[in-house]
C-alpha cells in the first residue's frame, strides 16, 4: 500500500492532521483498524463530543483539491489462483488503483510499484455472496392490523398489493456498515449482492464492495438483480394468504408488467394523461424476461415451484437453495437454474430422550447425514451454484461447514468456482469480478496455506486496499528456532506460534536428556514459583509482547537456576540474565518457517503409506452414508420407481363397474400400462408374471372427487370472495405420506380441490396417486379443467369469528349476487378483448389494451364450458339457486360436492344433468348439515342423479370402500351400484371415464387387488396399480417397515457415536407444520398460525 | 303365545314417519327369541339357540325354552348380539358442534371434578336414535376439559329423561393428561419440557391437596370444597379415574400417579399402550382405545398403525375396549371394531371390545354379554354387525324393551320419497 491514498481517506474521516502512521514500508503497515483506533484516541475529546456521528461526517477543514495519483502495488511471489482450475505457482499481481493491472509470471518488480512480499501465500479472487441484506437499514413501516385488510393505501403509484415492492431500488437505501461487513470479510468475501428481503416482488438489488468507504464509492452495480419470493412478508394486506395465492399474484403481476410496457411504449403519456395509470411497480418490472431474478425459497418444494414459474415466464435467474437439493437432484438439474446455497447443515437431531427421538422423522435423520454431501452431489450433476452466508446463524461456521462438504466429496475447484466465478455470474458482475485477471476489480482473499484444507485467511483486498487480518510479519516470524548460547556449546530447539490475539507462544522441545532440559516461565509465574524443580516436562508457555521483545524466565541446560531471557525474533538474538546477575548473549536460528514446516509435515504424511490409507479410510467413512435416498425422500419412499408391470391376474372376482357387472373367476392381463385383456382362462403371454387371485377381488382404482391431500401452503386462498386465479396445481406436495396411505386404501385418482372459504375458490388439480413421482408427475394428464365454487356457511363466514363480518357476501342472498357479478365481469372482460381485437392496428395503438386478468379468464372458461364447476353445497335452497344461475349463464354444473340435501332436489339435479358427490353418513357438525341423511346417495341415485361418494378427509380417503358399503346397509343400494359410486361415477364427474374408473379392455390399468369382498370391513388391498405400475404392494410395505426401523436405529447410533463437535450444525428453524387440510382450514402460510380448530381424534373436522 | 310380526325397517319407518320416536315401555311380557346364532361374547357363539328374556334380564339361553305368554321372535338364520357400549362419547351433550349454544361438552378450569355430564344429557337429541339404529344401546358421556374435566355417566339410549337413562355405575372422573408436542428448536423444546414438568407437579399438588383435604374432613366435617369432595372416591377406590393419554411417556407418568394413590384407573387413548404393557397390567389399568379410524399419530408410523393398536394390546395381554369418540360419529363404533378385527384382532375379540369389555371398563358387570342374569340388551341382525356389508340390524332391545329404530334421517328419507 502506498500511503497517499490512505492518508487522504484518513483525512476525510478523522480530524487528525498528522495521522500516526508509523512507517510506510510495504511490509509493515498496521491494519486499518489499528490506525483508526489510534486516531480516535488522539482526538478523544472531539470523538466524545461528536459521538459515533464522527465516523460518517467529514470534520476535516482542510480541503485538498488535487487528485490523488492511483497507487501501483505489486503483490510479489504468491501462488495466484487466477480462476478455478488455473493456478500460477509463483507470480506477481500488479494492482493499479482498484483494478488488477497485470498478472505476471514469477517474481517481478514493475517499475514504480510498491512491492509487497507475498512469498508462500496464496491469493484468490475475493469471494462473492449474491444473497445478502448487507447495508440495507431500511424497514417497511410496521402497521397494526386488527381486522382483515382487503385493500392497502396507494402512495406514489405503488402496486395494488402490499407485497409488491418492485419499484424499490436498493442502491438508494444502501449505506456501508463496517461492523456487519466483518462477517463476510473474515470469511474471505469482498463483495455482496444486497436487497431487503421482504415481500414477494422485493425490488432491484445492489452489488457492493465490502470496503469501508462511502456508499457512492463501493457500489459496483446500482441495478443488480431483482429479488422474488413467495412470502408476502410484512404486508398487512390479507391477499395472498396462501402459497398458491402468492404464485397467482406473481403470475398476474408479471403479465401486468408486460401489458404496462407494451402500452407505455404505445402511448406518449404526456399528451394522453389519464389514459394509462401510472404504476411505478409495474414500470420497474418492465419486460419480465429482461431481468435476472433471484428467487428466495424456503424449501425444496418451493424451490422447484419457483423454477417452474420462471420457466413459464421464461425468466432467467437463480434459486436460493435450502440444502435438500440432493433429494430431487434430477429435477433441480433439469430446471437449468443455478442455485445459491446456504451452508445450513443441520445439527444432529436430538436423540437424548425417548420423547425427542420418537418425534424425529426418518427424513430429518437422513437429511442430517446427507446435508454436507449435497454440494458435491449438485456439483457432480453439473448444477452451477454459488455459496452464501445466508442461513447460517454464526457466520464463523461458514468455513468449517464448507470443509465438511469438501470431506464429503466436493472438489476444491468446484468450491472455488462457487465462491468466485459462479457467484459473480449469478450476481451479474462476472465481467469484472471473480477472477484474477487484468481489468478485474482488485478484490482478493490472501491465504496462508490452502483455505480448503487448513489455510488461514491473512488479509483481503477490497477494491485494491488491504484489510489485514493477520499481520504477515508475525506470521513470518512463527516457526521452529534453535536457541544457542555460550558459543553455541548449548542449543535448545523451540517452536514459536503466533496466537490470534497478537501474542506469541513459545514451546521448548522436550529434550531426550533431562540434563539439557529447559523450561521457561512467564514473568508473572516466575515471581511466585520457586526456581528449583525445573526438571519437569516443559509445557508451552505464552509470552505477551512484541516480536522484538519477548521476555520470560527459563531454566537453560548448563546454567543454574532460571535465567531471565529476552528474545528478539526479528534480530534473531537475545540475552539471558543469570541468577548471579551476569548477562550472556543468545543467538537464534530460524530453522523452518511455520508454513514450510506444516507443508513438510503434510508431505511426510503423504509419503507415509499407512497414514495415507488412514486418511482415505476416514474420507470413505465420511462418504459412506447409512441413510437411504428414496423418492420421495421420506419414510415409505420408494428406492426405485415402479416399472410397468406385465402381469396376468388369474381367477379373480372382477368388479368391472361396467354393464358386465361382477365377473366370477376371471383373468385380467396388464400390459404397457393398460388392461390388455379380460376373460376366463386366458393364456399367459410369454414373459408375463402370473398372480393367483382365486378367492380375491379385482376392482378399478377408487376415484375420489373431493380431496385436499398432498398440498403445501394452504388449501384456501380465503381472503377475497373470488379467487379463481389460484391454482391447486401450483402447490402439490409429492412428499405427503397421505398419498401413500390413500393409495394403500385403493385410491388411484383424486381431485384436489380448493377449500370452501369463498364463493369462487381456485382451480382444482386432478392427480393420480403415483407415490414416488414428482409434483408434476402426479398430475393427471389431459383431464378437463375444473374449479371449486362454494355456497353456504363457509363462504358467508358464519363460523369465522367476529372479525369477519365485512366481506361481501354475508348471506346466501349475497352469495348468489357475488357469483353473478363475477360472471358479469368475466363477460365484460371478454367483450373488451373482442372489441379491442376488432380494432385496426392504428386504432389499437391509440388506446390501452385490455389488462390481462387471470381471475376473470378462469370464469370465462366456465362460461364457455371449458372449465367444470364442482360446487360445495349443502342445503336445497342454495343448490337450486346455483342450478338456475348456471342455467341463466348457459353452462352445466358438473358436480355438486357434499350436497347433503341433494335428496330434497334430486329431480332438479337429474333434470339439469348435474352430478352429486356426497358423504355416506356425515351430519350434525354444523347447522346446514342437520338435515343430512344416510339415505341421500340412494335417493339421488334412484332419481337418476349421477352420484358418487367422496372423502374430503385424509383419514376416510383410506376407506372409501367401507363408505360405499354403508349405502348398501342404510338404504339397500345394490353392491354394483355402490361400487360405481367410488369408481366410474366420480370418473364421469371428472371427465376421465374414457380412461379410468372401470375394468375394461384398453383402459388404463388403475387396478386394486383386494383380499376379500371390496366393500367388506375386513377387506384390505394387496396390490394397487396406477397406470399399470405397482405403486403399492402390501408385501413391499412390510419389508419397508422392517428396513426403515433398522435404518432409523443405525442413524441414531451414528449420532450417538459423535462428540459435541461432530453433532454441531445449524439449529432447526421452527418450521411451521402444516395441518391436514380441510375445506374450511384457514391457514396463514406467511405468519404463525392456523386459526382453525384441529379435531384430535378423527379427521373429519368440518367441511 | 303371541306371534311377533317382524316389520322390515323401511316399512316400519314409513308407517311411523309422522310421529316422534317414543321411548319403549318397560318389558311387560316375556320375550323368546328362537333359533338364533347367539354371539354370547362370554361363552362363544351358539348356533340355533334360543334366548328368553324376562323383566329386562336374560332368563335363559338354550333350546326348547318356553315361557307362558311370551312374545316369540323366530330368529332362524339371524344373529343375536349383546348391545354395544360406546365409550368416550359426547352424545346428548352436543347437538351441532359448530352451533355454540348447542355445545355443553367443555368447561374452563383445571379442576372441574364436580362437573357432571349427566347434568346436560339431552335424551331427545336427534343423534341418539342414529346410534341405537346401529346396535349401540349404551353410551358413556364424557366431559372434555383441560385437566380434571369432570364426571362421565353411563346412559341407555332410549329414555324420557336422564334419570331414566342413567345406568348405575361407579363414579368416573376424567383427567386429560398433558402431552406436550415438542418443538424442533432446542430452546423452545427446553421450554416445553419445563412447562410439562410444571404441569406434572400441578397434578401432583392437586391430588396431594385433595387427599389431605379428605383426610382432614374426617375430623372437620364442616369443611366444604365441592371439587375436592368430588375426588373423594378416587382415594378409597370407589371411584374410577379415566386418564386420557396416548403417548407411552404420558402413560408412564400417569402410572406413577395411579400407583401412588392406588387408583382404580383406565387409560383413554392408549395409542402407544402396548409399550407400557407391563406397567399397565401391574397397576390393573385397562385401556379405552378410540382411534382405530384415525390417522397414525406420526407421519413415519406404519400406515396401518392406528388400525392395529388393538391387536397389539391383545398380544401384550392388556385389558382394553374399543371406542369411537365424538357425538354423531360414535355410530360408527361397530365398523371401527370391524376394521381392528381385520388388522389382527379377530372378530370375536373385536366384538368383545365393544360389548363385554366396554361395559366392564365402564364399571358395569351385568352388561355386554348374552348370559343368564345379564341385562337384556340385545341386537338382532341378518348378518355380522361389525360389517356394513352384511350387518342388517332388525331389532334392538334395551333391558328387554323393544326399541324404535327410526331416526330423523329415515323420517326425512320417507318424506322426500313422497315428493
Amino acid at each position: 500500500m502506498t500511503g497517499l491514498f490512505f492518508f487522504s481517506k484518513t483525512f476525510l474521516q478523522f480530524p487528525c492532521p498528522n495521522p500516526p502512521l508509523i512507517r510506510l514500508t510495504s511490509f509493515d503497515y498496521p491494519p486499518i483498524k489499528t490506525v483508526q483506533t489510534m486516531a480516535i484516541n488522539r482526538n478523544s475529546l472531539i470523538f466524545l463530543l461528536l459521538g459515533s456521528a464522527c465516523c460518517s461526517l467529514s470534520l476535516e477543514a482542510k480541503t485538498l483539491l488535487t487528485a490523488e495519483p492511483e497507487r501501483l502495488i505489486a503483490l510479489q511471489g504468491a501462488r495466484l489462483h487466477l480462476a478455478p482450475g488455473q493456478t500460477l505457482e509463483q507470480g506477481t499481481l500488479v494492482i493499479q488503483g482498484n483494478r488488477i493491472k497485470a498478472v505476471l509470471d514469477g517474481i517481478q518488480t514493475p517499475a514504480g510499484a510498491n512491492v509487497i512480499d507475498m512469498k508462500g501465500l496464496d491469493i484468490y479472487p475475493g469471494f462473492i455472496d449474491p444473497f445478502t441484506e448487507y447495508g440495507i437499514g431500511f424497514e417497511y413501516p410496521k402497521q397494526e392490523k386488527d381486522a382483515p385488510v382487503y385493500e392497502i393505501g396507494r402512495i406514489g403509484g405503488n402496486a395494488a398489493n402490499g407485497a409488491i415492492h418492485a419499484e424499490k431500488q436498493w442502491a438508494h437505501f444502501f449505506a456501508p456498515n463496517k461492523e456487519s461487513a466483518e462477517a463476510w470479510v473474515n470469511n474471505g468475501f469482498t463483495s455482496v449482492h444486497s436487497a431487503k428481503f421482504d415481500g414477494i416482488f422485493r425490488g432491484t438489488g445492489v452489488h457492493v464492495s465490502l470496503a469501508d468507504k462511502i456508499a457512492n464509492d463501493v457500489i459496483y452495480s446500482e441495478r443488480g438483480n431483482s429479488f422474488l419470493s413467495f412470502d408476502k412478508g410484512s404486508s398487512i394486506q390479507d391477499y395472498p394468504n396462501s402459497l398458491m395465492g402468492a404464485i397467482a399474484l406473481i403470475r398476474q403481476t408479471l403479465m401486468d408488467a408486460s401489458w404496462y410496457q407494451q402500452n407505455k411504449r404505445r402511448l406518449a403519456s404526456d399528451n394522453q394523461p389519464g389514459t394509462l395509470e401510472f404504476n411505478a411497480a409495474l414500470d420497474a418490472i418492465g419486460e419480465p424476461n429482461q431481468t435476472f431474478y433471484i428467487f428466495d425459497t424456503p424449501d425444496l418444494n418451493n424451490q422447484l415451484r419457483a423454477s417452474r414459474l420462471m420457466k413459464e415466464f421464461t425468466l432467467s435467474g437463480a434459486l436460493l437453495g435450502n440444502g435438500q437439493e440432493y433429494a430431487r437432484l434430477n429435477e433441480i438439474k433439469v430446471s437449468g437454474a443455478s442455485v445459491i446455497l446456504p451452508l445450513n447443515f443441520p445439527a444432529a437431531p436430538d436423540v437424548s430422550s425417548p420423547e425427542t427421538e420418537q418425534q424425529l422423522k426418518l427424513a430429518e435423520l437422513r437429511h442430517w447425514e446427507y446435508a454436507p454431501k449435497n454440494l458435491s452431489m449438485l456439483s457432480d450433476a453439473g448444477v452451477s451454484f454459488a455459496l452464501t452466508l445466508h442461513g447460517i446463524d454464526d457466520k464463523k461456521d461458514f468455513w468449517p461447514r464448507l470443509k465438511k462438504a469438501l470431506d464429503a466429496g466436493l472438489e476444491e475447484q468446484a468450491a472455488l468456482a462457487a465462491l468466485t466465478t459462479d457467484a459473480a455470474k449469478i450476481a451479474g458482475i462476472d465481467k469484472f469480478a471473480g477472477k484474477l485477471s487484468p481489468g478485474f476489480i482488485a478484490d482478493l482473499a490472501v491465504y496462508s496455506g490452502n483455505p480448503f484444507k487448513d489455510g488461514k485467511l491473512v488479509s483481503v483486498f477490497l477494491m485494491g486496499e488491504e484489510t489485514a487480518l493477520k499481520p504477515r510479519e508475525q506470521l513470518a516470524l512463527a516457526g521452529r528456532y534453535e536457541l544457542g548460547y555460550q558459543d553455541k556449546r548449548h542449543a535448545v530447539k523451540l517452536d514459536v506460534n503466533h496466537s490470534p490475539d497478537g501474542s506469541f507462544e513459545l514451546a521448548f522441545e522436550e529434550p531426550a536428556n533431562t540434563n539439557t532440559n529447559a523450561s521457561v516461565d512467564t514473568n508473572a509465574a516466575a515471581d511466585s514459583k520457586p526456581d528449583s524443580k525445573s526438571e519437569s516436562a516443559p509445557s508451552p508457555i505464552k509470552l505477551a509482547g512484541r516480536p522484538h521483545e519477548l521476555t520470560g524466565r527459563a531454566a537453560l541446560p548448563g546454567i543454574d537456576g532460571k535465567a531471565r531471557i529476552i528474545l528478539d525474533l526479528r534480530a534473531k538474538k537475545g540475552t539471558a540474565t543469570l541468577a548471579d546477575g551476569s548477562v550472556i548473549a543468545l543467538s537464534l536460528t530460524h530453522v523452518t518457517e511455520a508454513k514450510a514446516a506444516a507443508t513438510a509435515k503434510a508431505d511426510a504424511a503423504k509419503t507415509d503409506a499407512s497414514g495415507d490409507e488412514k486418511a482415505k479410510a476416514k474420507a470413505d467413512a465420511n462418504k459412506a452414508l447409512i441413510g437411504k435416498l428414496t423418492s420421495p425422500n421420506v419414510a415409505f419412499g420408494l428406492s426405485s420407481a415402479p416399472a410397468q408391470d406385465k402381469v396376468h391376474i388369474q381367477g379373480a372376482t372382477l368388479w368391472t363397474s361396467e354393464a358386465d357387472g361382477i365377473l366370477e373367476n376371471t383373468d385380467l392381463i396388464i400390459s404397457k400400462g393398460r388392461i390388455l385383456k379380460i376373460g376366463q382362462n386366458l393364456m399367459t403371454p410369454p414373459g408375463f408374471t402370473k398372480i393367483d387371485a382365486r378367492g380375491k377381488h379385482l376392482t378399478a382404482g377408487i376415484v375420489d372427487e373431493h380431496s385436499h391431500i398432498a398440498l403445501n401452503g394452504g388449501t384456501n386462498e380465503d381472503t377475497d370472495a373470488v379467487t379463481s386465479e389460484v391454482r391447486i396445481g401450483d402447490v402439490l406436495n409429492p412428499d405427503d405420506i397421505a398419498l401413500y396411505r390413500s393409495l394403500a386404501g385403493g385410491v388411484t385418482t383424486a381431485q384436489l380441490l380448493h377449500g370452501s372459504a369463498n364463493p369462487i375458490g381456485g382451480q382444482s388439480q386432478l392427480i393420480k396417486l403415483r407415490w414416488g413421482e414428482t409434483a408434476e408427475g402426479l398430475k393427471y394428464e389431459g383431464a378437463p379443467g375444473s374449479i371449486k365454487f362454494a355456497l353456504g356457511e363457509n363462504v358467508k363466514q358464519s363460523n369465522w369469528g367476529d372479525d369477519y363480518t365485512t366481506r361481501f357476501p354475508q348471506s346466501r342472498m349475497g352469495v348468489e349476487a357475488a357469483i353473478a357479478d363475477a360472471f358479469d365481469a368475466a363477460r365484460q372482460h371478454q367483450a373488451d378483448i373482442a372489441a379491442f381485437e376488432k380494432l385496426s392496428s392504428s386504432e389499437q395503438k391509440a388506446r390501452v389494451s385490455p389488462r390481462p386478468n387471470l381471475r376473470l379468464d378462469a370464469l370465462s372458461e366456465v362460461l364457455a364450458s371449458k372449465r367444470d364447476v364442482h360446487i360445495h353445497s349443502y342445503v336445497q335452497s342454495e343448490i337450486l339457486m346455483f342450478l338456475r344461475l348456471a342455467e341463466a349463464y348457459g353452462f352445466k354444473v358438473k358436480a355438486f360436492t357434499h350436497v347433503l340435501e341433494g335428496y330434497k332436489v334430486a329431480k332438479e339435479l337429474a333434470a339439469h344433468g348435474a352430478g352429486a358427490s356426497t358423504f355416506s353418513d356425515w351430519w350434525a357438525y354444523k347447522f346446514e348439515v342437520y338435515d343430512a341423511i344416510v339415505e341421500n346417495a340412494c335417493l339421488m341415485q334412484q332419481q337418476g342423479v349421477l352420484t358418487s361418494l367422496n372423502s374430503d378427509s385424509f383419514e376416510m380417503q383410506r376407506r372409501l370402500n367401507q363408505e360405499a358399503a354403508k349405502s348398501m346397509m342404510y338404504c339397500n343400494m345394490s353392491a354394483e351400484d355402490a361400487w360405481k359410486m367410488i369408481t366410474i361415477n366420480p370418473a364421469i364427474q371428472l371427465g376421465i371415464e374414457k380412461d379410468t374408473g372401470s375394468l375394461k379392455e384398453g383402459k388404463v390399468a388403475d387396478i386394486v387387488l383386494w383380499d376379500a369382498h371390496p366393500m367388506s370391513v375386513y377387506a384390505r388391498t394387496e396390490m394397487v396399480w396406477v397406470d399399470g405400475k405397482r405403486h403399492f404392494d402390501r408385501e413391499l410395505d412390510r419389508q419397508m417397515q422392517a428396513e426403515q426401523a433398522a435404518e432409523r436405529r443405525a442413524l441414531i447410533n451414528k449420532i450417538l457415536t459423535l462428540d459435541e463437535e461432530g453433532r454441531s450444525g445449524e439449529a432447526p428453524k421452527a418450521a411451521q407444520s402444516e395441518p391436514e387440510w380441510h375445506c374450511d382450514t384457514h391457514f396463514e402460510v406467511f405468519k404463525t398460525g392456523i386459526s382453525t380448530q384441529q379435531s384430535t381424534q378423527h379427521s373429519h373436522g368440518a367441511h | 303365545m303371541k306371534k311377533f310380526v317382524f316389520i322390515p325397517l323401511l316399512l316400519a319407518s314409513s308407517i311411523a314417519s309422522s310421529h316422534d320416536m317414543v321411548p319403549a315401555t318397560d318389558q311387560s311380557a316375556p320375550l323368546l327369541i328362537t333359533n338364533a346364532t347367539v354371539h354370547t361374547v362370554s361363552d362363544g357363539v351358539k348356533a340355533n339357540t334360543s334366548v328368553l328374556v324376562e323383566q329386562g334380564r336374560i332368563k335363559a339361553i338354550g333350546n326348547n325354552l318356553n315361557a307362558a305368554g311370551a312374545t316369540v321372535i323366530d330368529a332362524s338364520g339371524k344373529h343375536l348380539y349383546p348391545g354395544m357400549v360406546a365409550l368416550d362419547t359426547q352424545v346428548g351433550m352436543v347437538e351441532i358442534s359448530m352451533v355454540r349454544p348447542t355445545v355443553d361438552t367443555y368447561d374452563v378450569g383445571d379442576n372441574n371434578a364436580d362437573l357432571r355430564a349427566a347434568a346436560v344429557f339431552n335424551p331427545d337429541s336427534e343423534i341418539i336414535p342414529t346410534l341405537r339404529r346401529n346396535g349401540i344401546t349404551h353410551a358413556q358421556i364424557v366431559p372434555r376439559g383441560e385437566l380434571l374435566a369432570g364426571q362421565s355417566a353411563l346412559v341407555n339410549l332410549d329414555s324420557w329423561t336422564v334419570e331414566d337413562a342413567k345406568v348405575e355405575a361407579p363414579q368416573s372422573l376424567h383427567l386429560y393428561w398433558p402431552e406436550p408436542k415438542l418443538p424442533a428448536k432446542a430452546d423452545e423444546r427446553e421450554k416445553a419440557f419445563a412447562e410439562h414438568s410444571k404441569a406434572l407437579s400441578n397434578i401432583d399438588k392437586l391430588f396431594a391437596d385433595a387427599n389431605s383435604f379428605i383426610a382432614r374432613k374426617q375430623s372437620e366435617p364442616k369443611l366444604t370444597h365441592r371439587r375436592f369432595e368430588a375426588m373423594a372416591g378416587l382415594f378409597d377406590g370407589s371411584a374410577r379415574l379415566f386418564i386420557h393419554a396416548d403417548e407411552a411417556s404420558a402413560i408412564r407418568e400417569a402410572l406413577v400417579l395411579v400407583n401412588r394413590y392406588k387408583l382404580s384407573a383406565v387409560i383413554v387413548g392408549g395409542y402407544e399402550a402396548a409399550e407400557v404393557a407391563d406397567g399397565l397390567k401391574a397397576a390393573g389399568v385397562a385401556v379405552v382405545y378410540p382411534s382405530v379410524l384415525s390417522l397414525p399419530r406420526h407421519s413415519d408410523d406404519n400406515i396401518d398403525e392406528a388400525f392395529a393398536v388393538p391387536a397389539k394390546m391383545a398380544a401384550a395381554g392388556i385389558e382394553f375396549a374399543i371406542a369411537y369418540s365424538g357425538d354423531w360419529e360414535a355410530r360408527n363404533l361397530p365398523y371401527a371394531a370391524g376394521y381392528a378385527a381385520a388388522h389382527g384382532l379377530g372378530r370375536d375379540a373385536a366384538l368383545k371390545a365393544i360389548t363385554l369389555d366396554a361395559a366392564k371398563i365402564a364399571g358395569v358387570n351385568d352388561m355386554g354379554a348374552i348370559k343368564e342374569g345379564y341385562r337384556a340388551n340385545l341386537v338382532l341382525a341378518e348378518g355380522d354387525i361389525l360389517d356394513p356389508l352384511t350387518g342388517r340390524i332388525q331389532q334392538v332391545f334395551i333391558d328387554g324393551r323393544a326399541i324404535d329404530l327410526k331416526t330423523r334421517s329415515a323420517q326425512l328419507y320417507q318424506k322426500y320419497l313422497k315428493r
